[in-house]
């Protein structure tokens, strides 16, 4: 007999509010069913009523982890729609910042996964490590998170010897504390039993169900769009992709962490090949008519921009489709037949940004599985009808 | 080679290592010098050109006039709904800049109807050169 269970949208093993519901026989999951909606922001509108400068903040704000990927995938292809040619050096800068948030992401998320996997020890050290990036990031960009380098045009800030100089210092203790974390991977028994053989992924699955990023490429798919369709003079860096065949939570740990090395060595390419020059070229503010679509590979995957101009200074349409969402598909895949006791871990393991995907939300009636549009002012009305039919308790006694 | 406590000799270092931590508030770490703090107006050097109003993409920045003859301007920052960008410091086309970014961060206040600062100025005429 199988029953559902529901786990979420408020859950203490998910960090954000996301709805999952198991079927399950025993302890196996037969099925599961993803439900999103809880985290709608309603940025894509929000878009519409800015002016181009302005929309590089809001699509900053996308993300918390993934900012600079946002930022970069948007001006990308505003660039494209007024034919703009950024400095080379701009383009290098946005590399930089680009490879640094990819070691912050995937330090974080190698945290996650021991603290899923029940090892908080090696949570907290990568944390801590993860603080020197931090570091480096404020100090280019004047902000931990939100970098705001980019602008239509080019960058923002040019970096200094100085700067180099401590970031490639800086480098040199995260370089030597990832080595470690990889040999600890494969010499910790423990951590590695937990994490292997857990939400398998095969590879024609992963490519059926369009997975994206670390996720796919844990599943022996070499694709990365960095290579495959590179932008910001990534044809000129010399890097490799990190694949890995064992198809489960351990193949996408090694991947990431193999990726933050890789990283290590195209910021070091870039901070020693920076070409000179100015870092922003004067953008016009009205762009003309288009549509474009930008791609770029954040560290949870493919993000993909759609941008359609009419002319103004404002857009018309801009739709994102960020990585999370690509993996979605493929989590529901990696879950079947998996354990109760593997959701968070499996579910971790995409490096699920919930609110990042979150870009429509749909009222349908259980019942009938008719879907209907509500206007705001239809919400405030239902939310206030609700109210009424809830009982408000009054002169309630502390039973202490 | 696989062998259970691998990760023993570091845990036995970090028992006698200081923690990475500081006591906050009685410590505090300091800040880069590029840090986007808290946006401040030099009303002296502002020629009211409101391109920091219009790019602001938080609507922090409101301008208004306060009387039309004697070139009296009014500018609020909400400084609740700042996102700290530095847009406008970006935009203002002065030199040396009247909007201004420091690299205070400590800006909590009780009500955010506190955060608001208010700066009533005469507009600052271009020179003639
Ligand atoms: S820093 Fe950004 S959000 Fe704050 S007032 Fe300036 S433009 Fe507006
Ligand atoms: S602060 Fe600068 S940008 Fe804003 S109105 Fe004054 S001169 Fe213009």
């Amino acid at each position: 007999m199988s029953i559902t269970i529901p786990i979420g949208p408020q859950h203490p093993a998910l960090k954000e509010p996301i709805s999952l519901r198991m079927t399950i026989d025993g302890e196996v999951i037969k099925d599961a069913d993803i439900r999103l909606g809880y985290n709608h922001r309603g940025v894509e509108k929000l878009f519409e009523g800015k002016t181009y400068i302005q929309n590089i903040y809001v699509a900053e704000r996308i993300c918390g982890i993934c900012s600079h990927s946002h930022t970069t995938c948007y001006v990308n292809g505003v660039e494209k729609l007024s034919g703009l040619e950024i400095p080379k050096r701009a383009a290098y800068i946005r590399v930089l910042i680009a490879e640094l948030e990819r070691i912050h992401s995937h330090l974080l998320w190698l945290g996650v996964a021991g603290h899923e996997a029940g090892f908080d020890s090696f949570f907290m050290y990568t944390w801590r490590d993860r603080e020197i990036v931090m570091d480096i990031l404020e100090e280019i960009s004047g902000n931990r998170v939100h970098y705001a380098i980019n602008t239509i045009g080019g960058v923002r800030r040019d970096i200094d010897e100085t700067q180099k100089t401590k970031i490639l210092n800086h480098l040199k203790v995260l370089r030597e504390r990832t080595q470690y974390y990889k040999n600890l991977g494969t010499n910790e028994p423990s951590f590695v039993a937990r994490l292997s053989g857990v939400g398998k992924l095969s590879r024609e699955d992963a490519i059926a169900l369009c997975a994206v990023g670390p996720t796919l490429r844990a599943s022996g798919v070499d694709m990365d769009v960095r290579k495959d369709d590179p932008y910001n003079c990534y044809e000129e860096i010399p890097f490799e992709v990190c694949t890995s065949d064992t198809c489960d939570v351990l193949g996408r740990t090694v991947v990431r962490i193999n990726e933050v090395l890789q990283s290590y060595d195209i910021i070091e390419y870039v901070l020693k090949n920076l070409p000179a020059g100015d870092v922003r070229v004067k953008a016009p503010r009205k762009v003309p008519e288009g549509e474009t679509v930008s791609r770029y590979e954040a560290p949870r995957g493919e993000n993909i921009h759609y941008i359609k101009s009419n002319g103004t200074d404002k857009p018309e349409r801009l739709k994102v489709r960020a990585p999370t969402l690509g993996n979605y598909p493929a989590t529901v895949a990696m879950l079947k037949n998996g354990f109760i006791a593997d959701i968070p871990l499996i579910f971790a393991a995409i490096d699920p940004c919930i609110c990042c995907a979150e870009r429509m939300a749909e009222i349908q009636d259980v019942k009938t599985g008719s879907t209907e549009i509500k206007t705001f002012d239809e919400l405030k009305k239902y939310s206030k009808k609700f109210d009424k039919h809830t009982e408000h308790k009054k002169d309630v006694e502390w039973p202490l | 080679m696989k062998k259970a406590g691998f990760f023993i000799p570091e845990l036995i270092i970090h028992v006698f290592k200081k923690p990475v931590t500081v006591d906050y508030p009685f410590e505090k770490l300091e800040v880069p010098k590029g840090f986007r703090g808290t946006v401040n107006l030099n009303p002296q050097l502002c020629i009211v050109c409101r391109s920091c109003e219009r790019d602001c993409p938080a609507e922090a920045i409101e301008i208004s006039v306060v009387s039309e003859q004697e070139k009296k301007f009014k500018m609020v920052i909400h400084n609740d709904r700042c996102i700290h960008c530095a847009q406008c410091v970006e935009v203002c086309p002065t030199q040396p800049k009247a909007m201004s970014i420091n690299t205070k961060f400590e800006m909590a206040e009780p009500s955010r109807w506190n955060m608001k600062f208010e700066y009533v100025y005469t507009r600052k005429l271009k020179e003639k050169t």
